[in-house]
């Protein structure tokens, strides 16, 4: 039986802009099981980037819980949460994000390094995920040198480097055209497909059919949350 | 080990800048290490000749040296210093000042001296022609003069002078005029011994100087004292004080020296200045802080970004704080690396052009460790803000950041 990966409990996000408060999140609940295959949508202003962050523990809400891996983690303080995001999380953006100064392998390996894995065994392992995303003639290459498809699986490698209990994306396919799309959708099934858990933020209604459950944001709240499929215990 | 080849990294991606951010350092810290190293050769030369007299030389000076002064030292003390105090080998009066010497239309500015002949003995000077002055000189008030090497090739262009005469040339209230002397004694060429350049000297019997030049009426400003050997100094030292006590009955009058004294105030004065320039000098590593706190608070905001994704796979405030901190300490201590070796650059050339004035260079094991220190003692105090101003950046904020 899958355990829970992920669950927020009541989470509340409220930006203080001075005299007018945001309300970007009110009182989101629910749950993300391990190997399940997370899509959230929802309009511009819906609070998906703010959940995505909340999620990625990038930022803490403003009230309720957020437990990952049956860690509560709203509470914690800097290097606690540097490190579940460095351990747990792992993220791909809509921009790639990648340093550009450093080698698709460098990029690669720096999650291991903040986590102190050995030279060695980083760059083995930066390696293995680089030819698993299919870039394994791309090595020593800077992101300026690659494709933006290539540049996001660089991106994916990077997020899957310490083995993290979920893989966040935001908009990954947002800058990329069909094609090169159509490759991250096929490397996003094929991890969910080995037991990863993935949460997909996007506006993007081709990630519709992929997912195994869809959540919908509005105005803050979540409208509906559909399941695909069963995951694991079914 | 990793973070330094981050920061070497980041160091390298931009060269012109890093460079430039460094030449305040380089600057300052060239300047401090030629400072040091030319004050301490200085010191050292200084020590070198007081040392020079051996630590047998023992000096008295009266503070209320006039020809007014109702109890001034005189050279009749230093005839009785000779001969009463236990302990003393020699000792003399000492009259001085500047005066210009010519004879044939050649002129020179000369030390002019008027000693008793014990003067000789003390200073331990060689007479490589003629003779010293003497007993007879002073009494027969003859007109004798030893010259220095300087003095007789400005003069003469050659050294074997004796018998040969030359003007000494008051100037006062009522025009100038010519003393003639006669070349009795030509010293070896010797350099800086305590007060002097023996080089430049004209040294004259006490009597004539006094009477000729100086008008003191027997008193002197100082006497010059050897005891017989390093073991009777402390010994002389003491005769000498109770000698000058049963004269002036009041030992504020007086002033003995010997030559741990003399080598602590010179030391002393040589430190003060020392400081002094250091602490001009500082000014430029103090500016040259500031810009490497400038040019990272720049770098932080260039790299809001980079330190948005380093914080979103995991970097800690810490790791941030550290990589940025260690860049401006990495870039400090190579522009103080750098600001040494051009200091020992910069202090060959002024010791190779300041050679007739007696310059040297030291260096120390000191002055090395204190740039290597001061240099990433700057790099932590400048950088520390700008490092912890990238480390507090939130991690949402960083990766919106265009």
């Amino acid at each position: 039986m899958p355990g829970t990966v992920l669950e927020l409990r009541e989470v509340w996000k409220i930006y203080d802009m001075g005299e007018v408060k945001v309300e970007a999140l009110k009182g989101v609940t629910f749950n993300i099981e391990e190997g399940e295959f997370i899509i959230i949508i929802g309009p511009s202003g819906s609070g998906k980037s703010t959940l995505l962050q909340i999620l990625g523990c990038l930022d803490l809400p403003t009230k309720g819980e957020v437990i990952i891996e049956g860690i509560e983690v709203s509470k914690m303080k800097g290097p606690q949460l540097a490190k579940i995001r460095n351990q747990k999380i792992g993220f791909v953006f809509q921009g790639f994000n990648l340093l550009p100064k450093y080698t698709a392998l460098e990029n690669v390996e720096l999650p291991m390094l903040y986590a102190g894995v050995p030279a060695k065994k980083r760059r083995e392992r930066a390696k293995e995920l680089l030819e698993m995303v299919g870039l394994g003639d791309r090595l020593n290459h800077k992101p300026t040198q690659l494709s933006g498809g290539q540049q996001q699986r660089v991106a994916i490698a990077r997020a899957l480097a310490n083995d993290p209990a979920i893989i966040l994306a935001d908009e990954p396919t947002g800058n990329l055209d069909t094609k090169s799309g159509e490759e991250i959708f096929r490397i996003f099934e094929e991890l969910n497909e080995n037991g990863v858990t993935l949460g997909v933020v996007t506006h993007d209604l081709r990630w519709l059919e992929k997912g195994s459950k869809i959540i919908k944001l509005l105005d803050g709240r979540i409208e509906d949350i559909e399941v695909v499929r069963h995951v694991g215990n079914t | 080990m990793e973070i330094l080849r981050e920061t070497f990294r980041s160091l390298f991606d931009n060269k012109l800048r890093t460079f430039l951010s460094m030449l305040g350092i380089i600057i300052g810290v060239a300047a401090v290490m030629t400072i040091i190293a030319i004050g301490d050769g200085a010191r050292e030369e200084i020590n070198r000749t007081v040392s020079s007299l051996g630590s047998n030389i023992i000096m008295v000076t009266s503070s209320i040296f006039s020809r007014f002064a109702s109890d001034p030292l005189e050279f009749k003390d230093a005839i009785n210093i000779t001969t009463m105090v236990p302990g003393v080998a020699n000792a003399t009066g000492l009259l001085a000042s500047s005066y210009v010497v010519e004879i044939h239309g050649k002129n020179t500015t000369a030390t002019v001296l008027g000693v008793l002949p014990g003067f000789f003995e003390i200073m331990n000077l060689d007479v490589v022609y003629g003779r010293p002055i003497n007993e007879e000189d002073s009494e027969e008030l003859r007109s004798s003069a030893v010259i220095g090497y300087n003095i007789a090739d400005k003069l003469f262009g050659r050294q074997e002078v004796i018998g040969e005469r030359f003007n000494i040339i008051q100037t006062g209230s009522s025009g100038s005029r010519k003393i003639t002397f006669e070349v009795v004694g030509v010293l070896k060429k010797t350099g800086s011994r305590l007060l002097f350049n023996i080089d430049d000297l004209v040294i004259l019997p006490h009597t004539v100087a006094d009477h000729r030049l100086f008008h003191a009426s027997g008193r002197t400003g100082q006497i010059l004292v050897s005891a017989i050997d390093e073991k009777s100094a402390d010994l002389a030292r003491m005769g000498i004080d109770f000698y000058l006590y049963r004269k002036f009955e009041d030992s504020k009058k007086y002033t003995i020296l010997s030559q741990d004294a003399i080598l602590d105030a010179v030391n002393q004065i040589t430190g003060i200045f020392n400081v002094i320039l250091v602490g001009i000098a500082s000014i430029s590593l103090v500016v040259g802080g500031i810009g490497i706190m400038n040019i990272m608070l720049v770098t932080v905001k260039e790299r809001t970004r980079e330190i948005g994704i380093k914080m979103a796979i995991g970097a800690s405030r810490r790791r941030i704080l550290l990589e940025f901190l260690l860049e401006s300490v990495v870039l400090t201590v190579i522009a103080g690396i750098i600001g040494m070796i051009l200091g020992v650059f910069l202090s060959g050339i002024i010791v190779h052009f300041g050679k007739a004035f007696g310059l040297s260079a030291v260096f120390t094991v000191k002055s090395i460790l204190l740039s290597f220190g001061v240099s990433a003692a700057i790099g932590l105090f400048f950088g520390i803000y700008p490092a912890n101003q990238a480390s507090k950046l939130s991690p949402v904020e960083a990766l919106r950041y265009e």
